[in-house]
């Protein structure tokens, strides 16, 4: 009973922020355009005669997807500043984990779209046609962006309350990607030479080991940020 | 703090004076009396608001708080002594100022950190915020940190192996073992001398602060 | 009307922003049925005072007891622009747990915003998102119901919906406590005055008379004894 009404509640608060994305898109569209536009600069970004495709890809990638990233996770908690909406939220009796939940769900969405749609553009752009290794490289983004958008919910969670908030996330959230962000490159680039399983286990090892530490722990000092 | 300054000035010259030259390395080798140590502390420091900051997200006690953000700073300002003599050692012995190397890489992240994290304290103004947030990022940097350093690490690393901390005989000739382990002590005396002296400040800023404000009735 | 048992209890509160303490040592009941107005210059700790009884700040010394459910209506809408004002009250109806059974419409229709329950509340006058707000706020049918300046803004048709709503709520046995600068308005309803001067509750006593320069008077005084 608690736990179907924890996810319900966390659903109900995804749902609202994704329908009012759905109304403005402005950060849904800035995101993508945003995205499009690194993955065309990073191609001219290098001398094609030393720099091949395949090596500069990976790298790429998740740079489009780091920066687009931040775009979206900024754009979550400023939702509720305007008019003071947390403050509504924290009237009804919803749990801080709901919430959070709510929030990275909402997030996790947003950014999974984002992926979704550049990363077709990316196999065209770089003209690497790994269409069949395409699943494995999803999960290897999922799983990277489960860790990047639970630690960016959190510190994002935090900027809002201060001045300068856009600058603040980049800075604050960046040495955390170092981990997921190096093995996510990592593993795409042996994913787009078509190295075995064997070669990834200790990437994707190191990616669950973030992925499951970071989302706990930012669920447990959420509720720190929220009290006042 | 005293016994801190003149231990140090007692290394530089027992580092300089008395110590051989190494015979590889040659005089630049002698950095390695500040580089390591300061090093060590500024490693030190940051641990050590890692755990302050989980302390006070335990406790809710303000000292915490304060002794979290000077340890910090301090820790910011060794960290800064530790990346100028890194490339200075570096450049005569590995022939470059920098390099990807991994104890190097995941110091400058670690820097980073801390400096992202003395940032979010001054943007914050109301205390209790301040302390609560920083005490947030300050845990999450204490768990970040050996996960950067496996990251960079499984990039092929550069630096020396270690050279005290070894199960058989320490490989140093003990003349500049000494020197070393010395700087070793003094450096965390140091870095504890510091941290006393910015706690300190802080404690006397916080009391007029108060004052300054009234109290309750 | 009042009942004895109060239906909230302040018991000296203090909360401090910064080093500065904005609240200082308020204690006060509100009894069920029962309406007190908050009166206070700018900057003399009602907002805050309504904010901590909220349970949005913690209070740094002192507690709140509370018989049942605590709801509040603040300076801003505390709701979401891109979304419509029936979309508003279900979501956060949801979070209270409730199902989505026309009790929002009926709150909005109650308010008089029936009519534009459908458009995105980004279009809304300041009239009507203080009535939205107020039809927020009464969502789970509070036992205590904090307002922080509700007639602000609002033309006179708009008062007049929302002082009939505050006279429904106080006969339906809930307690009220409403900080306002439009005093005479707010005169009909309540029958206990607190004032607050720089964070402390000066004094809480009967109205002291129909209009509203005897408050004006009384608060006046009370500042210049420097209590």
């Amino acid at each position: 009973m608690v736990s179907s009404s924890l996810f319900g509640t966390a659903l109900a608060v995804a749902r609202k922020d994704l329908r009012v994305e759905w109304r403005t898109k402005t950060a849904f569209i800035s995101s993508l355009v945003f995205a499009v536009l690194v993955l065309a600069v990073l191609y001219f970004a290098r001398d094609k005669t030393s720099v091949g495709d395949y090596d500069l890809a990976p790298g790429a990638l998740w740079v489009t997807f780091t920066f687009a990233g931040m775009l979206g996770l900024n754009r979550a908690f400023l939702l509720e500043r305007e008019n003071h909406a947390l403050d509504g939220l924290r009237l009804t009796p919803i749990s801080p984990t709901a919430l959070f939940l709510g929030k990275i769900a909402g997030n996790l969405v947003f950014l999974g779209v984002v992926e979704l749609v550049s990363l077709p553009l990316f196999i065209l752009f770089y003209d690497v046609p790994i269409w069949r290794q395409l699943p494995t490289l999803m999960a290897v983004v999922a799983l990277a962006t489960i860790g990047y958008v639970a630690v960016g919910t959190l510190l994002s969670a935090m900027v809002v309350r201060t001045r300068f908030s856009e600058v603040m996330l980049p800075v604050l959230l960046l040495p955390f990607l170092v981990p997921p962000i190096v093995s996510a490159v990592q593993l795409t680039w042996r994913i787009l030479a078509l190295r075995p399983l064997s070669e990834m286990t200790g990437w994707l090892s190191l990616l669950a080991a973030f992925d499951i530490i970071f989302f706990t722990l930012s669920l447990l000092l959420f509720e720190a940020i929220l009290v006042e | 703090m005293g016994i801190a300054l003149v231990g140090l000035a007692g290394i530089y010259v027992r580092a300089l004076m008395f110590t051989p030259i190494e015979r590889t390395q040659g005089p630049a080798q002698k950095i390695f009396y500040v580089h390591a140590p300061v090093a060590w502390a500024a490693l030190l420091a940051f641990s050590v608001c890692g755990l302050l900051s989980l302390l006070y997200l335990v406790m809710r006690d303000r000292k915490f708080d304060l002794m979290a953000a000077a340890s910090a700073e301090v820790g910011t300002a060794l960290a800064v002594v530790m990346l100028t003599t890194g490339p200075l050692w570096g450049k005569p012995i590995w022939g470059t100022w920098w390099t990807w190397d991994a104890r190097l890489t995941s110091t400058l992240f670690t820097f980073l950190l801390f400096v992202g994290y003395l940032v979010l304290r001054n943007a914050l103004t109301d205390f209790e915020m301040r302390a609560r947030f920083s005490a947030v990022l300050g845990v999450m940097a204490l768990v970040l940190v050996p996960f950067i350093h496996v990251t960079v690490y499984w990039f092929r690393t550069l630096h020396p192996d270690p050279v005290v901390l070894k199960p058989d005989a320490p490989s140093l000739p003990s003349v500049m073992l000494v020197t070393l382990l010395s700087s070793f002590a003094v450096c965390t005396v140091l870095y504890i001398g510091l941290v006393m002296q910015r706690y300190a400040l802080a404690v006397l800023q916080d009391v007029r602060e108060e004052e300054a404000a009234g109290g309750i009735s | 009307m009042a009942s004895s048992e109060p239906a909230v209890r302040v018991h000296e509160v203090s909360r401090r922003f910064g080093y500065r303490w904005v609240v200082r040592n308020v204690s006060m009941d509100v009894a069920s049925g029962e309406a007190v107005m908050l009166v206070g210059g700018n900057g003399a700790g009602k907002t805050t005072l309504l904010r901590v009884m909220a349970g949005l700040l913690k209070a740094h010394k002192g507690r709140i007891d509370y018989r049942g459910m605590v709801g509040m209506v603040a300076h801003h809408t505390m709701m979401y622009d891109a979304l419509t004002a029936r979309e508003n009250l279900v979501f956060f109806g949801r979070l209270h747990g409730l199902r989505d059974d026309g009790r929002a419409d009926r709150l909005l229709e109650r308010l008089g915003l029936g009519h534009v329950s459908g458009e995105r509340i980004a279009t809304f006058s300041r009239g009507m998102l203080q009535r939205l707000a107020i039809a927020r706020a009464l969502l789970h049918e509070p036992d205590v119901l904090l307002l922080d300046e509700p007639l602000t803004g609002l033309d006179d048709a708009a008062s007049q919906i929302v002082l009939a709503v505050i006279a429904e709520l106080k006969a339906r046995g809930a307690a009220l406590l409403i900080a306002t600068h439009q005093l005479i308005e707010l005169t009909s309803v309540t029958a206990r005055v607190g004032y607050m001067v720089s964070g402390r509750l000066a004094a809480l006593e009967p109205l002291p008379g129909p209009d509203a320069g005897a408050i004006v008077s009384r608060y006046r005084e009370l500042v210049a004894s420097g209590v």
